[in-house]
Parts: C-alpha cells; structure tokens; sequence
C-alpha cells in the first residue's frame, strides 16, 4: 500500500508522527494475532510492546523493501513463538493457572480489550499444537503464503502444508464437536 | 458439520473485535517515541536512512535535495542575526534576491573511501540564471578512467512547467514536462538563493574573515543534520563565503558522507562546489532558446498540468482501458522511476481493445519512438503518484488500493485521502467518488479486507 510506502520513509527519515500512525494502524491487528498465538493477555500484551520497541528502535537500521503489515506480524509471530518455546521448558504455570485471553473488566494496567468472540477463538485455536496454530492463523489470517510461513518458522514449505492440513482437520473436528454439544 | 472449506472461510472472515485501553496506549507511544530518539542518537553518528543513500547517488539529486526547501522554515526565525564580524546572512538574501541573473561554476565529486578500490566519479559545470529567461546548464560528466567525458546542455523553464536536456554526444535530447508543483520545485534547484535560505533555517555560525582569490570575504558554516531536508541526520558540512564589500557569496562548499547498505560504513564521500560567481550579469533571450539537430532523436516525460482528483479519474480511466486493470501500488510508488518497459510488462498481460491496438502500433518501432508512443500512459501514473505524495506530504493520509479494487467494485475504496479532520474523499472502484466520515470509511476498508 502506498501509505505504508510513505509512512516506512518517513519513519526511516526519523519522523516520530509516521511512528505514531504505524502504531495506530497496526496495534490491534497485531494484538488480536499475538492473542491467538499466546492464548495469554499478558504474554500477547508483552509481545505487540517488545516488537513495537524493537521497531522503534530501527529508524536507521530497518531494512524493508515489502509489505509492512506482513514484516510486523511476522515479528510478532517470531517473538510468539520464542515466549511459547520459553513458557514450555520453564512449565512453571499449570493449564488452569494460565490467565484467560479475555479478562471480563477493564483494569488500568490492561492494554487489551477484547471481545468476546475473540476469546472464543483464541480457546478454540488453543487446541491445536502451537506450530499448527500458527501456520493456521497466519496462513488464513494474516494472508502469508505457505513459503514465506515455512522461512520464518526454519521449516521445509511441505512440513508448513502438512502443519496447516492437521491443524485444519483438527479445527474440523473441534468445531463439529461443538455443534453437536 | 462444517467442512475444511467452511472452516477456512470462517477463520478467515472472523470478525475478532479488539480495542485498546486509550491510556495505556498514550504511556506505550511515550516509550516509543522515547525509543526511536534514543535510537537516532545512538545510530546518528554512523547510520543514513536508506532513502537518503537512494537519492544521493545522483548528483543533479543533491543539488535537488538540498534545493527543497521549506521557506516557511525560514519564517518566524530572527533572520537578520549579524555574526559579529558584520555581515548578517538575511542582508545577503536580501541582495541575492534583487539580482536578475547570475552565472557560476559548480563542481560535485564523488570520492571513494576504500584506498584498494579508488573510486571516484565527477561532474561541472556552468549555469547561468535569469529571473525572465529560465535556466540554461552545461553540464560535464567526466569519465573516472579519463576517458572522453559527456556533455549535456540542461534548459529549465519555470513558467513553460519545462526542462530540457541535450546530449551532442549521442544525438539525444529530452523533456520533461512538470505538474506546477514540481516545477516550482524544481527551479528551487542550483539556486545559491536556496541554500542561503536553508544555511538561515538551521543552525550556523560564522567562521570569520578569509580572502578567495584576493577577495575579502566572510565564511558562515552549518553542520546541521537538517540542512538537507530530505534524510535528516546526514553528517553534512555546509559552508557560504561572502564578499564583504558586495554581501553576495563567492563559493558554497558542501561535504557529506554516503553509507553502504547497512548504513553503518562510509563507502564514499561527497563535495558540492559552486564558485566563480557573477552576479547581474546582461543576458539575452536567444541564449535561452535549445537547440536541437533535426537529426537528433528524443524522448518526452510528461506529467499532468494541474494534478487533481478530476485528472487522476480521468488517468485511472485511460488505465484501466488499456491494462483492464488498476496499475500496481507499487509502480505508483515508484512514479518517479517508472519507465516505458514497466508499461510495456504490464501491456504485455493485457489483452484490452485498446492494449492490442498499441502493441500494434508498437510493432517495429525502435525505443526512442516506443517511449514517446508510451508517454500519454505513463503520465497518469506519474500524476497519480505525485498526487498521492503531495497528499502524504500534507499529512492527508492517502491510501490506494490498485492491487485489490477492480473497476467492477463501485463499493470499494480505490484511494482515499483526508479532507478534513472530520471527511475522507474517497474514489471508487468504478470512479465515481464521494466524501465520507471517517467511521463510514473504516467501514468501507474493512470490507476490503474481507
């Protein structure tokens, strides 16, 4: 998108205002993916403000020549990915310890406010074992093509595609259960 | 039960509501904004942004870059600051500006950093300005190997929106014909006046009494990152000489670094030179007039006249005529680079009654004269990408949507821009355009990413 063009020029040329408007155009998108990935407000939270600081911190370094939408949700699926590698070895919170997406009031530390429907969701995809998760969700919500998934996870494009069939079949299969409770 | 296909359309048209607590978000932009300056100060001292490196590898650029200059940065500042020794710099604009033509040398020096691959390129030149007339340059590019060096004679003509270049050596010349803004930019260029205009916007200070070729003179110097308004934090050191007895300058020196891609080692360094000034010098009309050899051959880029929404609906119609399709964002980008073969790619996947009738008319035909059979096309893309510029420059919030909207889609948002704080103008897929709030343009927009 051009505005995106102009916007990534004006923020390598220092502008703090093109800084403000990537933020404002990108938080939610990034905060609803980061809130899928992590199932955790706090973590998904933790990971939209780290990339957004790293960002930030690339005025004259930042090397971009594609679509800044897909580059900062691939950043948030990088750092999702590493906090769900760290939460794993440390498995110090058990499953019903770990917070809910959604927290039903709005406190003032909390950035997030999400819907309903979102935490519907983010228990749903919860389901399914976090590489599927994420190809699913970054396949049919973020728009990235199945090579560009299997770049940023280090994988081969044939074990993203079997990733995204399993987590399909699965999403299927919970999904159909549900219906018939 | 839903089958792999419902579920695919459902996940991918989720409405997952989500907001932000205002808040949190003001801290979180504070630490941000905190960031980047912490960042840029950190970095300064070894890192361009890219653009900057872009522009810079030409030297007309430069001189381009510098030459934008926002006057109004000027304004409101305590121009008339004397520096001690006497002379205040607005006196010397204030003089400049009464002279009806001048005439200088300039001289712009490319050289490399690395002692085992000495690298350096140049180029001078001589270039005489009338108030009435326009601008004429000869322009020499010398070859680094000490080759035969090429010549080029360049014409800018302010009122005619014109510039015009000729190159003997090759029997080639070309026009460029300006949209008013640009042409406006464009006589700012190689004009002592606006970097007189710029060195009073930024920081300086004077250097004292010299003598230039027995001439007294005043030298006042910035090193302000700002001086090219373009890519601030470039590590420029700009300096004017002044005579002491006329107040009109003698030499402009201006050295920079260029980066390497990293932006974190200088690969080569400029210098701008102008001098050999003279000020209100007689000129006559007919040395203004190019002259170009029946023989020569030449190519013509043509921007609109006035830029505006009428003429960009009318471009984007004669567009889509011949692609069948709205041009990529990315060629709109670009504008300023869009070359025929960009055209010519794109013509090449249309089969349009107006794109097989060109490729017929194209047949045969040698570059010069597919370029210039090219130009009526390429000017509403270069319309609308300076458009969308000037728009991103008046902080108008453009958007264009060429790469999803097809002139089918009378409810999509093909580009958009902000009127005012409380109405967006937006054009259609099929053209038609309306002014609208901004909620109902989320809406719109939304519905595009579904």
């Amino acid at each position: 998108m051009l505005e995106d063009k102009v916007l990534i020029w004006k923020f390598k040329s220092g502008s703090s205002d093109a800084l403000c408007r990537i933020y404002e155009k990108y938080k939610k998108d990034l905060l609803r993916l980061a809130a899928i990935l992590s199932n955790n407000a706090c973590d998904a939270e933790d990971i939209v403000h780290d990339v957004f600081v790293s960002f930030a911190q690339s005025t004259e370094t930042l090397k971009l020549s594609g679509n800044l939408k897909s580059y900062l949700l691939t950043c948030v699926a990088n750092r999702a990915r590493n906090k769900n590698r760290a939460n794993q070895c440390r498995q110090t919170v058990g499953l019903d310890e770990a917070q809910p997406v959604v927290s039903q009031s709005k406190t003032p530390e909390q950035w997030m406010i999400h819907s309903e429907e979102l935490r519907r969701w983010s228990d749903i995809m919860a389901q399914l074992p976090y590489e599927q998760r994420e190809t699913v969700i970054l396949h049919l919500r973020a728009g990235m093509k199945f090579r560009q998934i299997a770049k940023s996870q280090g994988v081969s494009v044939n074990t993203v595609k079997g990733r995204y069939r399993y987590g399909l079949t699965k999403l299927r299969s919970i999904l159909n259960g549900e219906m018939e409770k | 039960m839903k089958s792999a296909e419902n579920i695919k359309k459902v996940i991918k048209n989720l409405d997952l509501e989500i907001d932000t607590n205002t808040e949190k978000d003001r801290i979180i932009l504070s630490e941000l904004l905190e960031a980047q300056e912490k960042s840029r100060k950190t970095n300064s001292a070894f890192a361009a942004p890219n653009i900057r490196r872009q522009i810079m590898k030409s030297p007309l650029t430069k001189i381009a870059i510098a030459a934008v200059v926002t006057i109004a940065c000027v304004i409101g500042l305590s121009l008339w600051r004397t520096t001690g020794s006497g002379i205040a710099l607005a006196d010397v604009l204030a003089r400049v500006e009464q002279v009806k033509a001048f005439r200088f040398h300039w001289n712009v020096k490319i050289t490399g950093e690395d002692p085992n691959k000495p690298y350096s390129s140049e180029e001078r030149g001589t270039i005489l300005t009338s108030q009435e007339y326009g601008r004429k340059g000869k322009i020499e590019q010398l070859d680094p190997n000490g080759g035969e060096s090429t010549s080029t004679e360049v014409y800018t003509f302010p009122d005619k929106k014109t510039k015009i270049g000729i190159t003997p050596k090759q029997k080639k010349y070309w026009r460029v014909e300006f949209d008013d803004v640009t042409a406006e930019r464009l006589w700012q260029m190689n004009d002592p006046r606006t970097y007189l205009k710029k060195i009073l916007a930024c920081k300086y200070e004077s250097l004292g009494r010299s003598t230039i070729d027995g001439v007294e003179v005043e030298g006042f110097q910035t090193t302000d990152p700002y001086f090219f308004l373009i890519g601030g934090g470039i590590q420029i050191d700009a300096k004017v000489w002044v005579d002491v007895k006329t107040r009109l300058p003698v030499r402009y020196d201006f050295t920079w670094p260029n980066f390497d891609q990293m932006g974190t080692k200088i690969i080569n360094r400029g210098h701008i030179v102008m001098h050999d000034f003279q000020w209100d010098v007689p000129v006559d009309a007919a040395e203004f007039e190019p002259v170009i050899p029946d023989d020569y051959t030449g190519t013509v880029v043509k921007y609109p006249a006035h830029i505006t929404e009428e003429t960009n609906i009318q471009g984007l119609k004669v567009l889509v005529e011949l692609l069948g399709k709205y041009p990529d964002p990315e060629i709109i980008a670009n504008y300023t680079n869009v070359a025929p073969t960009v055209l010519l790619s794109a013509l090449e996947k249309s089969e349009t009654p107006a794109a097989m009738r060109l490729k017929e008319e194209i047949k045969g035909l040698t570059d010069d004269e597919i370029s210039n059979k090219l130009v009526d096309f390429l000017m509403p893309i270069r319309g609308l990408g300076r458009f969308c510029d000037m728009l991103a420059q008046d902080g108008k919030d453009p958007a264009y949507y060429g790469n999803t909207v097809t002139p089918k889609d009378a409810d999509k948002v093909l580009l958009r821009w902000k009127v005012s704080d409380n109405d967006y103008r937006v054009i259609y897929g099929d053209l038609h355009a309306e002014t609208v709030t901004p909620e109902k343009l989320a809406e719109l927009e939304k519905a595009l990413l579904k």
